[in-house]
């Protein structure tokens, strides 16, 4: 990479860092969480939470200062290791469920390691490879990293069509995460093949990280409607939506932001 | 009470209110009707037949007194998790059993709750094939059923929406059927050795559609796996009679009397019911109604038909056929069990979660006539150590050691078609209960066809444990379950107690909606088909109603 550290701080970069952190975020607590209940029974299943912590330190430093370090070797193995480990872990999860009787079947898919959860490492990674990269050619017009957000933005819903439809959509609202954040994927895929950045696609975004939240929030009342609602917390945190699994399309959605501002400056 | 279980002292639904059952000490509205009010329908039983119907009913508008000789339960503080204490919920009054295979009575065949026997149930929620409702015309056994199944399947996907079933996505056999409206549960470790065994064997399997939540609903809360649904769920994410119908009933304004034991239908000189006379709180009283319901399942059913006889009616109410009583028909129930290198902890989540119907489905290589299915098993401890003490004459610490590797066991179990035999049936004994009336004579027997599907399906089932590596195998022969039979519905009054309606051919303002219309039985647990018939039923009686037909 020929590209030089830009010292001045950069408003996209700020979004990029801020979206691939807190996916990182996202991933740190989901898999704790998810991988605390399967008993951590396989040591890599530690892999996770170590790679997202340290990226969450990349993402956070680089979120304050505003700026590029596309010649740290440390950023780069951090990176590297967090989209290797999201391979890996690809990997074992499709393992986990072709072992199982049916295979590939639905009961598998709803209940065996969720086959999408590890790719949100690896696209966190890469969109901190890339924030770290923002002015380098390939990364510099956005088209790159908008296509890849809007591709995590549909792969996230569609990972949330699958786990809402294993809750048979019990209540009107679980839709919202299938409907709207695609919505969202496709004005940005569209205004990065345009090379144009339009308010509506911002507006989209905005939409779709403020579901994020709204996601957590309606988690924590679908905790509350287990047996024993918060105040069996340590069992139904485990048995029931998961908390941090929303924050994915808040983070991004924010990255999306970044992408959307990139893509904006080439028609200057 | 001979069973000596813990029973509230007084009736809870009184006083215009009856138990909230998904709040602890809750209460909910209740209408009331006096004695000498003439209500549109009497309903005895509050279980899948009556406890469906008399919902159906209340909600088509008509006014609705049903009967439970059993309490009304709050299963969220009511229910505990003991074996021995929650054998409250089971039918433990005297009866008397006979022929060459006695019937053992008691908890998966029978409920003494509003709620009925649904209150314990395994949750099993499965179809009929079709072909069992022409079993006579189509397959040469039993009899008919005075029902199309096209008919029956859009009320099985009424019911299975009433209570909220958890299936799989797409179900293996028989007709196309709409998507269940919950998901499957996850498979516990004896599911996933059965769905090995049967991958193994080269048959299909499935998830169980079974009634219990894979997701909140309303008040009720998805199911925790606890593992103690055949002893009464205590957190309501079983979908029974008791926490789905009866909460409909009560707001469509039926009136709900626990505690109430019918003790006779009465009929006038025009030999017309006029109301039931029953015990509550230490009195007998009389409720007139315009129309009777007799609904407390295949026992409890002809015996109140036969305690009713009248100087009209001398052999009992609707028996001019003699078919009241007769043709009983239990499920066989037998298992293979066996021990696992691994553990499989059978106990933990709903205890029938996967399950095969290949040999309800498939008629090629069989010499007898019906079908059975298998499930996997959870049994609990006390329930394990009766099965284990009696069926390997097990004692002292050699079940003590058996016990202790419990966690190692697994078993396979059939759920087998016994065909209709008319020496299979309820009598009454010259012995009378606590209520001063009449105990049931039980007499049942295997057939040749019971004992030929035994040797196909105990051998089966042994191939289907060894090929996921089980050893020490060995066979539980004796268990039976479910009740059906003895009012059986028809086209001819010569041959069958109720017509498609249920209608009495004897009486026509009397009526019988339970598992005792069942012509055949089929290889399926019946619940769902029981609430399905009672939910036409209902339609019948509307359209019926609005006809001037009743």
């Amino acid at each position: 990479m020929g590209s030089v550290a830009i010292r001045r701080p950069d408003p996209a970069i700020r979004l990029l860092s801020a979206g691939a952190g807190l996916v990182h975020s996202a991933v740190l607590l989901d898999s704790g969480l998810e991988h605390y209940r399967g008993s951590f029974r396989n040591p890599a299943m530690l892999l996770p939470l170590a790679t997202s912590t340290v990226n969450i330190a990349i993402d956070g430093t680089r979120l304050v200062t505003g700026c590029s370090t596309p010649d740290s070797s440390l950023r780069v193995a951090g990176q590297g290791g967090a989209v290797a480990v999201g391979l890996i872990g690809m990997g074992f999860h499709l393992f986990n469920i072709g072992k199982r009787p049916s295979g590939f079947g639905w009961g598998n898919l709803f209940h065996a390691a969720p086959l999408g959860a590890p790719a949100a490492l690896v696209l966190a990674g890469a969109l901190g490879a890339a924030a770290d990269r923002a002015h380098a050619s390939i990364i510099s017009d956005g088209r790159a990293v908008g296509a890849l957000c809007a591709a995590g933005i549909v792969g996230t819903a569609a990972e949330a069509a699958l786990l809402h439809f294993r809750g048979a959509f019990q209540n009107p609202a679980m839709w919202l995460p299938v409907a709207v954040p695609p919505i969202a994927a496709a004005a940005l895929a569209a205004n990065a093949v345009v090379r144009r950045a339009q308010p509506t696609t911002a507006a989209l975004l905005i939409v779709t990280a403020a579901l994020g939240f709204a996601g957590a929030a309606f988690h924590a009342y679908g905790v509350s409607r287990r047996m024993g609602g918060w105040r069996n917390w340590r069992q139904n945190i485990l048995a029931g939506p998961p908390l941090p699994a929303p924050a994915a399309f808040t983070g991004l959605a924010v990255a999306g932001l970044g992408a959307l501002i990139l893509i904006g400056r080439v028609r200057g | 009470m001979s069973s000596g279980a813990v029973m509230p002292l007084e009736p809870r639904a009184k006083d215009g209110r009856a138990p909230d059952v998904f709040v602890p000490g809750g209460w909910t509205p209740m209408g009331e009707h006096r004695d000498t009010e003439a209500v549109d329908f009497a309903i005895v039983g509050t279980g899948a037949g009556g406890g469906t119907l008399a919902c159906r009913l209340a909600e088509a508008g008509f006014s609705v007194v049903a009967f439970d000789a059993g309490a009304y339960w709050r299963p969220l503080e009511d229910f505990a998790s003991d074996e021995r204490h929650q054998s409250k919920l089971y039918w433990n009054d005297d009866r008397i059993v006979e022929g060459a295979n006695p019937l053992k009575l008691g908890a998966n065949n029978s409920g003494k709750s509003v709620g009925g026997s649904t209150v314990h149930y395994a949750m099993v929620a499965l179809r009929f094939r079709p072909e069992w409702f022409k079993s006579r015309s189509l397959l040469g056994y039993g009899a008919d059923w005075p029902i199309d199944w096209r008919e029956m399947w859009s009320y099985y996907a009424e019911v299975e929406q009433a209570l909220a079933i958890a299936g799989p996505v797409t179900y293996p056999w028989g007709p196309k059927r709409p998507r269940y409206p919950r998901r499957a549960h996850p498979l516990n470790a004896p599911a996933a050795l059965l769905a090995r065994g049967a991958e193994a064997l080269g048959i299909g399997w499935s998830e169980t559609p079974i009634a219990t939540l894979s997701s909140p609903r309303g008040k009720a809360r998805p199911c925790v796996y606890r593992g103690m649904c055949t002893i009464g769920c205590s957190t309501n994410a079983k979908q029974s009679v008791l926490n789905t119908w009866l909460p409909r009933a009560l707001a469509a304004g039926a009136e709900i009397r626990d505690l109430a034991m019918v003790g006779r239908v009465e009929t006038d000189a025009r030999g017309m019911a006029t109301g039931v006379h029953y015990q509550r709180g230490g009195e007998w009283r009389f409720q007139r109604a315009r129309n009777v319901v007799v609904a407390g399942y295949a026992i409890e059913t002809p015996r109140l038909l036969l305690n009713s006889a009248s100087p009209l009616f001398p052999d009992g109410l609707a028996n001019s056929s003699g078919l009241v009583g007769r043709n009983l028909m239990v499920q066989l129930n037998q298992a293979v069990w066996g021990q696992m290198e691994q553990e499989v902890r059978s106990y933990k989540a709903p205890p029938s979660l996967a399950l095969t119907e290949h040999w309800n489905y498939e008629d090629r290589g069989k010499d007898y006539h019906g079908g059975w299915c298998y499930m996997s098993q959870g049994p609990l401890p006390i329930g394990w150590a009766q099965t284990v003490a009696g069926g390997r004459r097990m004692w002292g610490q050699s079940l003590v050691d058996e016990m202790n590797r419990a966690n190692h066991s697994v078993g396979l179990k059939m759920v087998g078609e016994v065909m209709p035999s008319p020496d299979n049936r309820v009598t009454l004994a010259n012995e009378v209960d606590a209520y001063g009336l009449p105990i049931p004579r039980i007499s049942f027997s295997y057939g040749d066809n019971e004992h030929a599907m035994l040797a196909h399906a105990l051998p089966f089932m042994e191939q289907a444990l060894e090929a996921v590596g089980a050893h020490e195998l060995w066979r539980e022969e004796e268990d039976t379950c479910h009740l059906n039979g003895t009012a059986r519905m028809g086209d001819d009054p010569a041959t069958s107690v109720v017509n498609a309606d249920c209608r009495s051919w004897d009486i026509p303002n009397l009526w019988i909606c339970d598992g005792s219309v069942f012509p055949t039985v089929g290889g399926a647990n019946p619940s769902l088909t029981i609430q399905a018939i009672a939910c036409r039923t209902a339609d019948r009686i509307a359209a019926m109603g609005k006809r001037g037909e009743l």
